[in-house]
């Protein structure tokens, strides 16, 4: 058939068909040159700096994209009604009033809560912190969950660092360029994030399902103190995440006879695709938060101190029925353990 | 063999023409798409190379498929060569049948275009697959039938793959 064609070409293809190497030697070509720069950049970490630089090419671009929808936007905004804009100030007044005693309240509980790990030579809970970022587009990749959000490297955003909204974790920082980052949701397949139940304060470790927006929470046992409506928090035993976010609620609980795990199905907290603000929020920001690759060693320390620690606690400070659900606990921590190696943003 | 400059149509297409509408294509991409409109978003720079490659071939190539295609991938946030790759793919299937086109009715050229589209669609699937991503419902192939639904409007205005045999 390419014979054929090529005959074609000589009698009555003149030289403008005249195409230089032949289809199948481009294809060849620039399919190993893809194939190639696929396995560096997956395998290797040299193009990290490369993408970075690019990004700066590809800013004015974004810009002009955004252009449109910000233009409508802010017309939008514009033109809102002295009306709405009262009732919206009322509100926020009265949550701020709200927020403000519940404030109060966290000052005396975090000087309390100080004091109690003085008094049990605990390290002191790490500080946070954050800055507020608005989200510039979602991913444009299909097969994962990722969202653009306006601050980058240039606004000391780090990798690693945890991203909230007002009700709860949303994801996590894997990718920073100068003026943007990339935050993968902890829906993503490939986000893990540990969380410890609110009620009873066992503690597992989250995998985003990826597909729907829900997470899965594996490797528990069949007999699992949990149950539909339990809340999950971060359990800062990572160091990546500040301690008691909340990160999902459980919908839905299988058990079946031929699995001895239990299917638990969680729902994230956090308007994960609904929001527009995000709160980027990173431990110490002198201590830089190291990506999840090299963060390997601190985690395990923590993880190491933090261990102990919920295990002599409950001695000194809880009452009796924590001392119950330690039992419960042992399986969790075993998870932790496993996946300690495991990085918690695969990129 | 020689020819004149006036047979020689397709010279006529002029190098910025397709640069700047491959930029326009790429602005599109950069839109901020969310929801359901980003599932149904059809690949604008891969129809735009598509209508290239089969009008100027001697202009629009595998090699700046390939080039795009990295840009793209840049745009995504995917590793590095996934849609250079299934650009690579889409664009070589559509050089080979690019001088038959002559033959084809529109509705066939529909068909064909389709046929590239979904290639470049599983050459991304199948890469997807082998880095440990899950594969989506039938819903991923969406965007290839905007595309097409995209290329039949754009005929309908009157854009067309010029042949350079016809005028002859």
């Amino acid at each position: 058939m390419a014979g054929y064609h090529q005959n074609l070409d000589q009698q009555q293809a003149p030289a403008f068909f005249a195409r230089g190497p032949s289809p199948l030697a481009r294809l060849a070509f620039f399919s190993a040159l893809s194939l190639a720069l696929m396995a560096t950049d997956s395998r290797l970490q040299y193009l990290g700096t490369v993408r970075e630089h690019l990004m700066v090419v590809l800013q004015p671009l974004q810009l002009i994209a955004n252009a449109p929808s910000m233009l409508y936007d802010s017309t939008n905004e514009y033109f809102s009604t002295h009306h709405r804009l009262l009732d919206e100030n009322q509100l926020l007044r009265k949550q701020a009033l709200v927020q403000a005693i519940s404030l109060q309240k966290m000052k005396t509980l975090e000087l309390e809560n100080t004091n109690l790990r003085q008094l049990l030579q605990a390290n002191q809970s790490l500080e946070e912190f954050s800055q507020l970022g608005e989200i510039l587009h979602v991913g444009r990749d299909p097969f994962t969950k990722k969202i653009i959000v306006n601050r980058g490297s240039a606004h000391q955003v780090v990798n690693g660092a945890a991203v909230v909204d007002a009700k709860g974790v949303i994801g996590q920082v894997t990718r920073t360029y100068p003026a943007s980052s990339e935050v993968t949701l902890i829906t993503d397949q490939s986000l893990t994030i540990p969380i410890q139940v609110e009620r009873n304060g066992l503690r597992a470790i989250a995998f985003g399902h990826g597909r729907d927006n829900t997470l899965d929470l594996p490797f528990l046992p069949a007999n699992v103190d949990i149950k539909p409506g339990d809340k999950l928090i971060t359990s800062g035993i990572d160091g990546i995440y500040p301690k008691g976010l909340a990160v999902a609620t459980v919908t839905e609980i299988q058990t079946s006879q031929d699995s001895p795990f239990a299917r638990i199905v969680c729902a994230p907290t956090g308007g994960i695709e609904n929001h527009k603000q995000v709160l980027l929020v990173s431990i110490s920001p002198s201590e830089s938060i190291t990506p999840p690759n090299t963060a390997k060693q601190p985690i395990v320390n923590t993880d190491a101190n933090h261990a102990t620690l919920e295990k002599s606690k409950p001695s000194a400070l809880k009452e009796l029925d924590q001392h119950k659900k330690i039992t419960n606990e042992a399986p969790a921590v075993a998870v932790d353990a496993n996946t300690q190696n495991k990085p918690h943003a695969q990129d | 063999m020689t020819l004149t400059p006036k047979t020689n149509l397709m010279h006529k297409t002029k190098l910025q023409t397709i640069y700047l509408s491959l930029l326009v294509a790429f602005i599109c991409l950069l839109l901020p798409w969310s929801g359901v409109a980003l599932k149904l978003r059809p690949d604008f720079v891969l129809l735009v190379i598509v209508f290239w490659i089969l009008r100027a071939p001697n202009k629009c190539n595998i090699g700046t498929a390939w080039f795009i295609g990295l840009w793209v991938d840049l745009a995504t946030g995917g590793v590095f060569g996934q849609y250079a790759l299934a650009y690579t793919v889409t664009t070589f299937v559509a050089v080979i049948y690019q001088r038959r086109l002559v033959l084809f009715s529109n509705t066939q050229q529909l068909v064909y275009v389709l046929l590239l589209l979904i290639i470049s669609q599983l050459t991304l699937l199948t890469v997807k697959i082998f880095s440990g991503n899950d594969a989506l419902g039938w819903t991923y192939f969406l965007p290839s039938i905007t595309g097409v639904i995209l290329w039949q409007a754009a005929v309908a205005l009157g854009l067309n793959t010029s042949r350079p045999s016809r005028s002859k």
